[in-house]
């Protein structure tokens, strides 16, 4: 069925088809709709859940945990301070190993106050353990919100699905809305096997000395680095059922790029026409959109990237004291192998601000031009 | 890890890596703790020792009846009183209330006045209450020498459980020291006699003008009673040691009291001197005052030594007595016919402590001064009279040899109160008058013995009474004692009337209310309401904790006001 939805939408449609069992939520905009859809759905019984409504986004993820721990497959959404405030229970999710799916809305962190989109708030927690997906479309969103807890409950990690304020969240885009029996093949009921039983109590996440706290971060780690494999299988096995996948990256006119531009979230939809458009004047640019940011696609970014002369990654986002995130990330994918290209760094788009045609083409130019960057970070139309 | 015996469960080893878990999920199942190893305390319910109970000579269970009366139940206050001290209406005039000396509440704005409340129950359950029967029947026979409050008490524990006892008193009426030695203005008579009743109404004898020694022996009633406990008191007076001291004038305390509770008028004139310091001593004083003289209390040491309960000694200064401190008795001054013109002193400082632990008094060399008197009393201290006690009795420094529940060297003969430890007090008296008579009840009944001895305190005694720093004080207001309200000084002179009136209902519920209950639960429901798991549950009343949920946090323990609910480390929970 094809409907024209919002992004925040798309979410919602996602977590009833997946049949969540427990949603737990904190509205706060740029959320709040996915909630506010969610909670209709609970309430006439076009989804059998419940709905718990809770003081704040700690008490949220709390829900979620326990939730799952049960036995229950656990869904709730969130944004910005709301993830922040969540932070502890992040932490918890992924010790657990608990398979939670979370849709993150991107919004800028405060002060000042602001409601618009960056990727600051979610890279601020990709140490976790959670599997982090951006998210380009809406079609992508919903798609990607499924996908997530197959994924999620394959290797018992959480799972992030990540996409940018009102760009995508209060965007509205036609969405095929498959069919619930087909969502209910590709996507089996929720066992956890160490699921809480009452004939069989045990003590969860107590005190864990270094004899063995050690050995489960070993774990944790070697689960991020094994789900890789399932995430791509998951994407092929739902190509299968609904004739759509993704890929962990996507590359777009790559093959013969002198200049390959690194993209996340929305910024690949202007990005993708603007490439169209510089290859019909000749320019040897092409486009790699990381999905995926964790577990990092070591090999795809390698194999991809290496071949181009010349990469410009586009951050939404800033680690204060070092340079955007994802060219960070994308450095250490190619360090140490000789003659990797040179890699230029934008920073853009901040706070919501917005990220224009021209940008990305002037972005293209400049880095075409230059040899090498000049510096470490280029800060893209910064007014001062 | 008794526990995993119990349940036969061994932890697996963890070998490969699929031995270990996913993430801290425990080896083995937590059967016995449902919380898991989260809780390394959990609460219980434990009722400490007020200090009040743990103070009363007598374990009087006095935060117990304050509790029934706040829940209305003056009825149940009463009996439970009775359980340790059958008198509260003679307690509740003339304690020293060592109860309130310790009561937490000091610590916060004032004592209690538990003494106010013990009386107002006290004289409620004379008037109200019919008066208690034998329990049942019994053979045994005990002869009590004396009707002072320690043969009182011990006569009423023994004739409730059907023990037939005869009480010998050497003086015409019944009471000794509460009817010869205190005066009316502090325990009238009618108050003595209606407690009296209580004895009769068990079926006490009482063989009055019958001394022992001149009418009976005690070797025959050694013969015809199973038992004999001796409470004859300390009514002998000591000697000043000084010329003319028995000059015309001069009276012994006890002897001058004991003419006035006698309806007699001693023949004093208009200055006085009482010498000594202790009760005797302001019992005198007061009573001079209230036959028209103006009497003057002459102490060898200062205020802080005097022996005398520091309330009374305050009455006696309010009503105008004057107090002489650190002087001491040279010699009356009397003229040739015998007469008393007044005394002569020398001036005292204080030395290193003596025994008592009090410090010393030293004449003051060449200090020595005449004060004119035309009466002196003497009322320097009591001792007990051991004339009429056949040889092969023990005898001690004070007295009698008893241990504390009054044994003697000889099988069934006990010993209790004054004439054992010397002049002490009323409470003393009536707990070791109960002590003995319980002892004698577990001769005759073992098992009984012990659950009364309980009962009595002695357990009680082994815990540590509740500190003011147990308290979690939040949940209390601050407001001051009600005190006891007392007739105009002006009122005093002249006459016996009893200078306390007592407690007036409004007094007596609003001081009940201070009462902190202190270790024990008294029910308030803070535990129930502020335990952040539910896991307080409440059955009829009385409060469980569900350690299937309970994650031991403590908030139950620290917000309980009185300190009724302990943490108990988990590792020193029996398994059951």
């Amino acid at each position: 069925m094809n409907k024209v939805i919002t992004g925040n939408h798309a979410v919602s449609y996602g977590a009833q088809l997946a049949r969540s069992q427990v949603i737990a939520a904190y509205p706060i905009t740029p959320q709040t709709q996915v909630v506010e859809l969610l909670s209709e759905f609970c309430a006439s019984g076009k989804l059998n859940a419940k709905f718990i409504k809770v003081e704040s986004e700690h008490s949220a993820m709390a829900a979620c945990l326990a939730a799952s721990a049960a036995g229950a497959r656990a869904f709730t959404a969130t944004s910005a301070h709301g993830l922040a405030l969540m932070h502890e229970m992040l932490h918890w999710a992924a010790g657990a190993r608990l398979p939670v799916v979370l849709a993150n809305i991107n919004r800028a962190m405060g002060p000042g106050w602001s409601v618009w989109t960056d990727q600051n708030d979610s890279l601020s927690q990709r140490d976790l353990g959670w599997i982090q997906l951006y998210c380009e479309s809406n079609q992508e969103v919903l798609d990607t919100t499924i996908q997530a807890f197959k994924i999620a409950e394959k290797v018992l990690l959480p799972v992030m699905i990540i996409l940018d304020a009102f760009v995508l969240s209060h965007t509205s885009e036609p969405v095929d809305i498959p069919e619930q029996e087909l969502v209910d093949k590709f996507l089996p009921p929720y066992d956890l096997k160490t699921k809480l039983d009452l004939a069989n109590p045990k003590s969860y996440g107590a005190l864990t000395n270094p004899d063995h706290y050690y050995e489960m971060r070993y774990k944790i780690a070697k689960a991020q680095s094994e789900s890789l494999k399932v995430i791509k299988e998951v994407d092929l096995d739902f190509y299968e059922h609904f004739g759509r996948k993704y890929g962990i990256v996507e590359t777009y006119r790559c093959d013969d790029a002198k200049v390959i531009l690194v993209t996340s979230g929305t910024i690949t939809g202007t990005a993708r026409t603007i490439i169209n458009e510089m290859r019909e004047r000749g320019r040897k640019v092409g486009l790699l959109k990381q999905k995926l940011f964790r577990p990092t696609p070591f090999e795809e970014l390698r194999s991809i990237l290496y071949k181009a002369q010349k990469i410009a990654v586009i951050d939404r986002n800033i680690s204060f004291g070092h340079s955007g995130i994802f060219a960070q990330e994308i450095k250490s994918a190619l360090y140490g192998l000789a003659g990797a290209p040179p890699i230029f760094d934008y920073i853009i788009g901040i706070g919501g601000r917005d990220v224009t045609p021209d940008d990305i083409r002037e972005i293209i130019d400049n880095t075409f031009k230059t040899e090498a960057p000049q510096e470490p970070i280029i800060w893209r139309g910064v007014r001062l | 890890m008794k526990w995993l015996e119990k349940y036969k469960i061994s932890p697996p080893v963890l070998e490969k890596e699929s031995d270990y878990p996913d993430w801290a999920i425990s080896l083995v199942p937590t059967l016995l703790n449902r919380t898991g190893t989260w809780r390394i305390f959990r609460p219980i319910y434990e009722n400490k020792v007020p200090p009040c109970n743990n103070e009363c000579p007598t374990n009087e269970k006095i935060q117990g009846y304050f509790d029934y009366v706040k829940q209305g139940k003056l009825l149940d206050a009463y009996k439970l009183i009775l359980e340790d001290n059958p008198f509260p209406s003679i307690t509740g005039r003339v304690c020293y209330h060592p109860c309130e000396g310790v009561c937490n509440r000091k610590d916060y704005d004032e004592s209690l006045a538990i003494h106010c409340v013990e009386r107002y129950i006290g004289d409620w359950g004379i008037k109200h209450v019919p008066f208690a029967k034998p329990r049942e029947k019994r053979k045994e026979t005990v002869a009590i020498i004396g009707s002072g409050p320690a043969g009182m008490a011990a006569a009423y524990y023994l004739t409730l459980d059907g023990f037939n006892v005869t009480i010998f008193e050497r003086k015409t009426k019944l009471g000794g020291m509460l009817r010869y030695g205190i005066p009316a203005y502090r325990l009238p008579k009618k108050i003595l006699d209606s407690e009296f009743k209580k004895l009769t109404a068990l079926g006490v004898k009482f063989k009055v003008n019958c001394a022992i020694g001149k009418d009976i022996t005690l070797d025959s009633l050694r013969k015809s009673y199973d038992y004999i406990i001796i409470g004859h008191g300390a009514h002998k007076n000591r000697p000043l040691g000084i010329p003319n001291e028995n000059a015309a004038g001069v009276f012994s305390g006890l002897e001058f009291l004991f003419q006035i509770n006698s309806g007699k008028k001693p023949k004093i004139r208009k200055k006085v001197a009482i010498i000594g310091g202790g009760n005797t001593a302001i019992d005198a004083a007061r009573s001079s005052l209230r036959l028209g003289s103006i009497p003057t209390i002459l102490y060898r040491r200062t205020r802080t030594e005097m022996p005398a309960v520091p309330d009374e000694v305050d009455a006696a200064e309010k009503e105008g007595i004057k107090i002489e401190f650190l002087v001491a008795p040279v010699k009356v001054k009397a003229t040739k016919k015998g007469k008393v013109t007044g005394i002569e002193l020398i001036k005292m400082k204080l030395g290193k402590p003596d025994a008592s632990g009090r410090r010393r008094p030293v004449p003051v060399e060449k200090s020595n001064f005449v004060l004119k008197f035309n009466n002196i009393i003497s009322a320097i201290g009591e001792q007990v009279d051991l004339s009429m006690l056949s040889k092969d009795i023990e005898k001690s420094e004070w007295g009698v040899k008893a241990d504390n529940i009054g044994r003697t060297n000889i099988p069934n003969v006990f010993a209790v109160g004054d004439c054992v430890t010397g002049p002490k007090t009323v409470v003393e008296a009536f707990g070791a008058g109960k002590r003995a008579a319980l002892k004698i009840l577990g001769e005759t009944d073992k098992i009984k013995f012990k659950a009364e001895m309980r009962n009595a305190g002695e357990a009680s005694m082994n815990q540590r009474p509740v500190k003011f720093t147990d308290l979690n004080l939040d949940y209390f207001e601050h407001a001051n004692k009600i005190p006891g309200p007392e007739i105009q000084v002006a009122a005093r002179k002249k006459n016996c009337k009893e200078v306390h009136t007592g407690y007036n209902k409004a007094m007596f519920k609003q001081e009940t209310e201070r009462c902190f209950s202190c270790g024990v639960c008294n029910k308030c429901d803070n535990c129930f309401v502020l335990c952040p798991d539910l896991s307080v549950l409440k059955d009829a009343g009385d409060y469980e904790f569900d350690y299937d949920y309970c994650k031991g946090c403590g908030v139950c323990a620290r917000e309980c006001p009185r300190y009724a609910i302990t943490m108990l480390e988990e590792s020193k929970v029996e398994v059951e």
